[in-house]
């Protein structure tokens, strides 16, 4: 930097809404949590499109498994929009795809609240398996809100290719969640009761929204990596799943 | 993952007394195809430590060459070489061309730019303008370029012949620091006060603009930020790069002395490699990765993702975070094993060990 201009620390242009451009401009702490932050997306993706991959046959008649293999090809595609920028970091992204079984999931009654258990860091919600049909559509209901929910806050990120990747992750998200709502809705006409399903994965998705260290936070908000804490993220949703859950006439 | 390339240096031209605009011919040709507002970054041998610099490529897509500004930095060990000690004929070696600084060119759009540029900002920002106005005859492109002096405007000629070619197109506005001119408003640094300024008095239109891109030092980006979005224009239609100088090898350095000078926040590391052991000392906010490296240790990395296992090593006293792991087996982080590249320091002192 010359003395033609003003100069301010990195840290400083962060903490005031700076952002950041390319591998080449980002410090060693923040791109250890940048990379954090792209592995849990890349990986809760990943996880999911393999977890609903396994749903198609069950869906009702061929306009559902198309809408349902579309859907998985979607986010396998909105992984790979992150995937590639953590190449650019330096990952070896065939090998990270490759090396992990991501259909695999836990007991149905597994208690591991936000861990992370296996080698990954998708989302612990991602650990749970799908029963059916219907249940996959109320949990894609419930977690359908939950990423655009997310993914509104994180499209602020302070590194920017990685914010105008989410800002399109977003669009066809926010599509998945109302083709989710459409087969609820169905499923209801047709006489299913999806209480117990969203009894199930209601208190599972509302964790998936972080357990909450204040410290932790702030410390990723002074970096421009997080915005709205997990709490208020964690309300946002709750109303809006209400209103989904009460247009479907369930109680919300 | 991307290497680096042998490039040839065909011409270097000093654009103002401390700039040079460096041609290169790159062996291979392909793989330096590059977008608009892209950059290369080089690598570089200085007493035994590994450089690696980032430059803004120049020139625009039609122009038929691959061209870097180079502006030399105080106390910058690769631009000081640059403009001093590079001659014709010289090879350099660079990555192929990275970064997203760029929106999709459409020849049938009509659309209106407005680039901001800070000094040796303006070498991304020269190539996406060129490139737009010869890619997109429709369109308008309206550049607010700010230097401290005449003297210190990069590309100042070549600005006014495509003023001349693209008559009508393309409009310039030199805002001076130090250098009085005839209108006030261009006087003065460009913060969010003077953008506003400048779409008050109707020399920038924030309603008929598409896209704003925005090069230079951090402060003058946040201040056209604000002034852009006061003016009503939305995130997605504002497109930043950080200065290219704006490296963390320097910064992370200047940072760690601060700290150095409180003496606080430190952890002593004492680290065997290749047999030797070692005791440094280096900020908690370093990975022990680099940390290890700052020292002029050869510790082994690749990804610095935590994917790769190429930095694992053990710890044998002392706690570090593991921030990310990938790559580790359960019964390796039990036995102490962690990725250096993505472990902190928690304890003051820290036993490593690369040889086990």
């Amino acid at each position: 930097m010359t003395s033609d201009f003003d100069t301010m620390s990195l840290a400083d242009y962060l903490a005031a809404g700076g952002r950041l451009t390319s591998p080449a401009n980002v410090p060693p702490r923040y791109r250890a949590e940048l990379l954090k932050l792209m592995a849990t997306f890349v990986d809760s993706n990943l996880a999911g499109a393999a977890g609903f991959a396994e749903q198609i046959n069950g869906g009702p008649g061929i306009k559902a498994r198309e809408a349902s293999a579309r859907i998985v090809a979607e986010k396998l595609a909105n992984a790979d929009r992150v995937l590639t920028l953590m190449g650019e970091f330096g990952a070896d992204t065939a090998r990270y795809v490759d090396q992990h079984p991501w259909h695999t999931r836990l007991a149905r009654k597994a208690e591991i609240e936000a861990a992370r258990v296996e080698q990954d860091m998708r989302l612990a919600v991602f650990n749970y398996p799908m029963t059916d049909w219907a249940d996959a559509v109320v949990m894609n209901v419930l977690m359908g809100h939950a990423v655009c929910v997310q993914l509104e806050e994180m499209k602020q990120v302070s590194y920017q290719p990685l914010a105008e990747a989410l800002r399109d992750c977003l669009a066809v998200e926010a599509n998945h969640a109302a083709l989710a709502e459409a087969g609820l809705a169905r499923l209801i006409d047709e006489g299913t009761d999806p209480t117990a399903s969203v009894a199930y994965w209601h208190p599972r998705v509302a964790t998936s929204f972080g357990l909450g260290d204040a410290d932790r936070f702030e410390q990723l908000k002074a970096m421009g990596l997080r915005h709205d804490d997990n709490d208020t993220l964690r309300a946002r949703w709750e109303t809006r799943t209400k209103e989904a859950l009460e247009n479907a006439g369930l109680d919300g | 993952m991307s290497r680096f390339h042998d490039l040839e240096v065909t011409d270097i031209k000093k654009t103002i007394r401390d700039a040079v605009v460096v041609t290169l011919r790159p062996k291979d040709a392909e793989a330096f195809d590059f977008i608009q507002g892209q950059y290369l970054t080089f690598r570089r041998d200085f007493d035994g430590e590994e450089l690696r610099r980032s430059y803004s490529i120049c020139a625009g897509r039609d122009d038929g060459v691959l061209q870097v500004g180079i502006k030399r930095v105080d106390g910058g060990a690769f631009s000081t070489w640059a403009n001093e000690e590079l001659k014709v004929g010289d090879t350099l070696e660079a990555m192929p061309p990275m970064g997203r600084f760029h929106t999709a060119l459409d020849p049938d759009a009509g659309r209106n730019y407005i680039g901001f540029a800070g000094g040796s900002g303006i070498t991304p920002v020269l190539s996406i303008l060129k490139t737009t106005l010869a890619r997109e005859p429709r369109s308008t492109f309206t550049l607010v370029y700010a230097n401290k002096g005449v003297a210190s405007i990069m590309f100042r000629e070549e600005l006014e012949d495509l003023k001349n070619t693209y008559m009508g197109r393309l409009s310039v506005i030199h805002v001076l620091a130090t250098d009085a001119q005839e209108i006030d408003l261009f006087t003065g640094r460009v913060t969010e006060e003077k953008v506003g300024q400048l779409f008050r008095s109707g020399f920038l239109d924030a309603e008929a603009t598409d896209t704003a891109f925005l090069c230079g030092p951090e402060p003058m980006m946040l201040g056209i930020a604000a002034g852009l979005k006061a003016a009503g224009m939305t995130e997605a239609q504002i497109k930043f790069e950080l200065f290219a100088s704006a490296q963390p090898g320097r910064l992370a350095k200047r940072a760690v002395s601060v700290e150095a000078a409180k003496g606080a926040n430190q952890s002593t590391i004492k680290v065997t490699l290749d047999g030797a052991t070692r005791t440094l000392q280096a900020s908690k906010e370093l990975s022990v990765l680099d940390a290890v490296r700052s020292d002029d240790l050869d510790a082994p990395y690749a990804c610095k993702a935590g994917v790769c296992s190429t930095c694992r090593c053990r710890i044998l006293e002392g706690e570090v975070e593991m921030v990310t792991n990938h790559a580790l087996e359960d019964y390796e982080v039990e036995k102490g094993y962690v990725l250096s590249c993505q472990s902190f320091p928690l304890t003051d002192t820290v036993v490593v060990d690369y040889d086990q």
